[in-house]
């Protein structure tokens, strides 16, 4: 596909937007890229989109071009920090949808202060890697569902990666699980490249303000600690109280934020 | 260096961590560029961190800012 639009740009040359492929955009000023445009779709449907310019100018035509083009809603991901992209967005007519704060969190017990946390009685924790994986779906397939019938999905992460059948859990090792004698109430998703990345804490609705969360984040993060990890990361959305209080209350704090932009 | 449709990209090392989602990094001809973080990295919520081996885009006009377009995993 190389269909050309040539506009004026706001400087002395103009910015040629050619869209190079069905879902790519590039911006062209005296035939050097001087800006990109990208489009996917992500598993739950939704279209993303970003540009990638190196003037204002570029970004405009590009953003101009790409939304004549594709069908909305789109939906574009900015860090609130970066003041600039997040104002051409805007320019673009898109608004602030969701925003996700990003925390660091201490692992050292003595900071965390969750050296003698337990689980609740009737309760144990199964270390990541030992959960047997029929329960783990069926905790996860239940909590899914749960957030689902409330809040929704699309209000909650910005991608959740769906495998057959609907079925989330991509990699069962990477799960600690709080367990009753019959069934799974609540499950930690961590994944460890480098800074460990705590994913999803989750407990069933009829399970919760027993000290479950608590007690997971508890062993998960005494394990990270023993293992030679001072921190870890998390985000949480902003309207998530419970969360922020839950993360808050062992010490983490917030180092940055993250927007999810919706025109 | 690679070269596509005078686009430079250089491999790099990020050194800072700045305020306003910017980035210091190292080229390999030990060159630094201050540089942002591109937005296909930012939609798909990939963390770049101090020491993390990156390619980096630099504009055709402008070689002391940059853009990462890619993080290695090692």
């Amino acid at each position: 596909m190389n269909a050309k639009i040539c506009t004026a740009g706001r400087g002395e040359n103009a910015v040629m937007i050619t869209r190079v492929a069905d879902r790519q955009w590039h911006a062209l000023d005296d035939d050097l890229v001087v800006g990109r445009g990208h489009a996917q779709h992500r598993p739950d449907g939704r279209l993303f989109v970003s540009i990638d310019a190196w003037h204002e100018a570029a970004f405009d035509r590009l953003a101009e071009a790409m939304l004549t083009e594709l069908p909305a809603p789109l939906y574009t991901v900015v860090d609130e920090a970066d003041a600039e992209l997040t104002a051409g967005w805007r320019r673009a007519g898109f608004a602030v949808r969701r925003r996700e704060w990003e925390y660091v969190v201490p692992t050292d017990p003595r900071v965390t202060g969750l050296e003698a946390v337990l689980p609740p009685s009737g309760v144990t924790i199964v270390p990541a890697g030992q959960a047997d994986e029929r329960l783990l779906r069926a905790v996860d397939r239940a909590v899914r569902a749960e957030v689902e019938a409330t809040v929704g999905w699309r209000s909650m992460p910005a991608e959740v990666i769906a495998g057959l059948e609907g079925d989330t859990v991509v990699d069962p090792s990477k799960y600690a699980v709080a367990a009753a004698p019959d069934r799974y109430l609540g499950l930690i998703r961590v994944v460890r490249v480098k800074r460990p990345r705590i994913g999803l804490v989750a407990v069933r609705a009829d399970e919760q303000r027993r000290g479950i969360a608590r007690a997971l984040l508890a062993h998960t993060l005494g394990t990270l600690h023993r293992a030679g990890a001072a921190e870890a990361w998390t985000e949480v959305h902003e309207s998530n109280r419970a969360a922020s209080a839950l993360f808050e209350g062992i010490g983490a704090r917030p180092t940055g934020s993250n927007l999810e932009l919706v025109r | 260096m690679t070269g596509n449709r005078n686009v430079i990209e250089v491999e790099g090392r990020v050194v800072e961590c700045l305020r306003s989602a910017m980035f210091t990094v190292e080229l390999e001809n030990g060159h630094q560029v201050l540089a942002h973080i591109s937005g296909k990295i930012r939609k798909n919520y990939i963390r770049i961190m101090l020491e993390d081996r990156v390619l980096v885009e630099l504009p055709p006009y402008d070689l002391t800012r940059g853009r990462i377009v890619f993080r290695y995993r090692n």
